[in-house]
């Protein structure tokens, strides 16, 4: 069953241009010059219960205005949103009893409670009685490990700490549906890590559809059974992170380091991408020739230590993002 | 219906409670934000005790009457500037997408806006209005008018500031305009009515309604009349409408911003 559909969705900014100096700023004045930034086009697509779907896309592309639209905090301009059977431009109110918003960038706590006080003011801001908000506060201490500090004043803690807790936070009236915008913004690896654990058991042990967009692709990959790709207002991949691999990944590394120099030049299929010293590194394209016939090109002989390995993924991300940017 | 209005009153005392507390962790610039304002507002009636040395009546008030004046206009900012400080930052809050949090929340978003912050030298003009009372003479019902016309006033004041503020969704950056008319309507707060004549007096009780702040509130609890007290009412309901109407009119063109903000 669909919890989100979005059908044509299209959202216009209009932007004041402003020609350079004083003189372009008095111009601006007498005869406002406009701009019409298309953020959104026509985007359509549906997300299923219990789903964890990755909204990414380069800086600009759109992804954070359709969130604001799907959660009711931009009014879209074209086009219908159903999220979980409400229209999030009229049912605003309702539809905020159902989801959670964490948005990496802005916070929602205030910083000189405990985590202890902000959950249960977001349990009245939520109508949920305090006998409740104090069972799911223990349940959650329990699966977000938050005991070392859920008693000391969120001002006092650390980036990876407050963000457990903005993420509780949003979790208290038990939403059916979790915006994380860039979650992870900020965070060291062993405490992205744990983050990612967490929304992981979160989605498993409550069924919660979790929409995720983040520009980091270790959160995407760990997380994320599905991508959507955003660029320019315009979905320029939906598929899942599976087809996402195996469509993409048919070219190979190769890093070899050589006993003597090797000549060599970019053959079809093979892209020689350094040649430095004895070191080597050659881009495969499995399309067109075979790692055997690479390796067969070096002199198997003549390679002292060699590694062959996948494109990293944040690379094919980018060339989507550039493939979308023709 | 009910229980929803409890909620929301609910949410809403406790967002005031918790700005209040985060305010009284420095001790020494929470009690001396209060003080210094009483001493403030003390210091510009020195100049009243000295107009009406030589002169008895001023602008049709006497001395009393400008006492009354006084302190309305310090509860009428105090009620404001506590309760809804926000209402003073709304374009500020529009335009650096400050709106967002309260979006996502299921509770009416301006409300939620304009009073999740306090002014803590406020407090000191509650206060100094008090003492102001108690001068001209406090009696039952001169505490019941008075704390009910101050609570008024700061209704008035912010519903104004809500308005104007909100004139933000469409044209942008407005703080100069929202700043000038709500500094025009604490000056002018302060002064008798008889002085002000013609345009201005028509300002004060249509788009800047002072009238309705302060002049009028001043007459009724100097001579009772019912039918004022009604208007007073009325005026204030009306204005209260207006500014939830012209901020959710404006919302439908909030745009939002990716910028960086917490909630300190």
């Amino acid at each position: 069953m669909a919890v989100i559909t979005v059908k044509d969705l299209s959202k216009n900014f209009k932007v004041k241009v402003k020609e350079k100096g004083l003189k372009g700023s008095i111009k601006s004045i007498i005869k406002p010059k406009y701009n019409i930034i298309k953020a959104v086009k026509n985007i359509s697509f549906s997300i299923e219960k219990g789903e964890m779907v990755a909204f990414i896309g380069p800086n600009g592309a759109g992804k954070s205005t359709s969130i604001k639209m799907m959660t009711g905090i931009l009014f879209p301009d074209k086009g219908e949103i159903d999220v979980l059977g409400l229209n999030p431009e009229k049912d605003r109110r309702k539809l905020a009893y159902s989801i959670g918003c964490v948005f990496g960038q802005k916070e929602q706590l205030w910083t000189h409670l405990t985590p202890y006080d902000n959950f249960k003011f977001f349990g009245a801001i939520y109508d949920i009685p305090e006998k409740q908000v104090e069972k799911k506060i223990d349940e959650f201490r329990e699966l977000f490990e938050l005991d070392e500090f859920i008693n000391t004043p969120v001002r006092n803690l650390s980036l990876g700490q407050r963000i457990r807790c903005e993420i509780v936070a949003s979790l208290i009236h038990e939403p059916k549906v979790l915006f994380l915008d860039e979650p992870t913004i900020g965070l060291d690896p062993v405490v992205k890590e744990k983050i990612r654990t967490l929304i992981k058991r979160m989605n498993k042990e409550y069924k919660t559809t979790v929409i995720l967009t983040s520009h980091d692709v270790s959160d995407i990959e760990k997380l994320c059974k599905r991508v959507i790709i955003v660029n320019k207002g315009q979905i320029v991949l939906d598929d899942t992170m599976e087809n996402l691999k195996y469509h993409y990944l048919n070219k190979k590394i190769i890093d070899a380091k050589m006993k003597e120099k090797v000549n060599l030049e970019d053959k079809d299929g093979i892209t020689i991408l350094k040649d430095k010293d004895y070191n080597l590194k050659l881009e495969v394209d499995l399309k067109k020739t075979s790692i055997s016939e690479a390796i067969n090109l070096l002199n198997t002989d003549n390679i002292i230590d060699i590694n062959i390995s996948n494109v990293p993924l944040e690379q094919i991300i980018s060339s989507i993002y550039k493939d979308g940017d023709k | 219906m009910l229980t929803e209005v409890k909620n929301q009153i609910k949410v809403n005392i406790l967002s005031t409670k918790y700005a209040l507390e985060r305010e009284m962790l420095n001790k020494v610039t929470f009690v001396s934000n209060i003080i210094f304002m009483i001493l403030n507002n003390a210091s510009f009636i020195v100049q009243w005790v000295i107009l009406y040395a030589i002169k008895d009546n001023i602008g049709g008030y006497s001395f009393k009457q400008v006492l009354l004046l006084w302190g309305l206009a310090a509860m009428g900012y105090g009620v404001s500037r506590f309760f809804f400080k926000n209402a003073f930052n709304l374009s500020d809050m529009i335009n650096t997408g400050k709106l967002d949090n309260y979006l996502v929340q299921p509770k009416n978003v301006l409300l939620a806006a304009i009073t999740s912050d306090v002014e803590v030298s406020a407090l000191g003009d509650i206060l100094y209005a008090y003492i102001i009372l108690l001068i001209y003479g406090l009696s039952l019902k001169s505490f019941l008018l008075f704390t009910l016309f101050g609570i008024t006033a700061g209704f008035i004041l912010a519903s104004v500031s809500v308005i104007f503020s909100s004139l933000a969704f469409w044209f942008g950056r407005v703080e100069v305009i929202s700043n000038t008319l709500n500094s025009i309507m604490t000056n002018f707060a302060t002064y008798p009515e008889g002085i002000f004549k013609g345009i201005i007096k028509i300002l004060f009780y249509t788009i800047l309604p002072l009238g309705f702040a302060s002049y009028l509130p001043v007459q009724i609890m100097t001579n009772f009349n019912i039918y004022n007290l009604l208007v007073v009412i009325f005026i204030v309901l009306l204005f209260i409408g207006l500014a939830f109407l012209t901020f959710y009119k404006g919302l439908r063109k909030y745009s939002s911003t990716n910028l960086m903000n917490a909630r300190v």
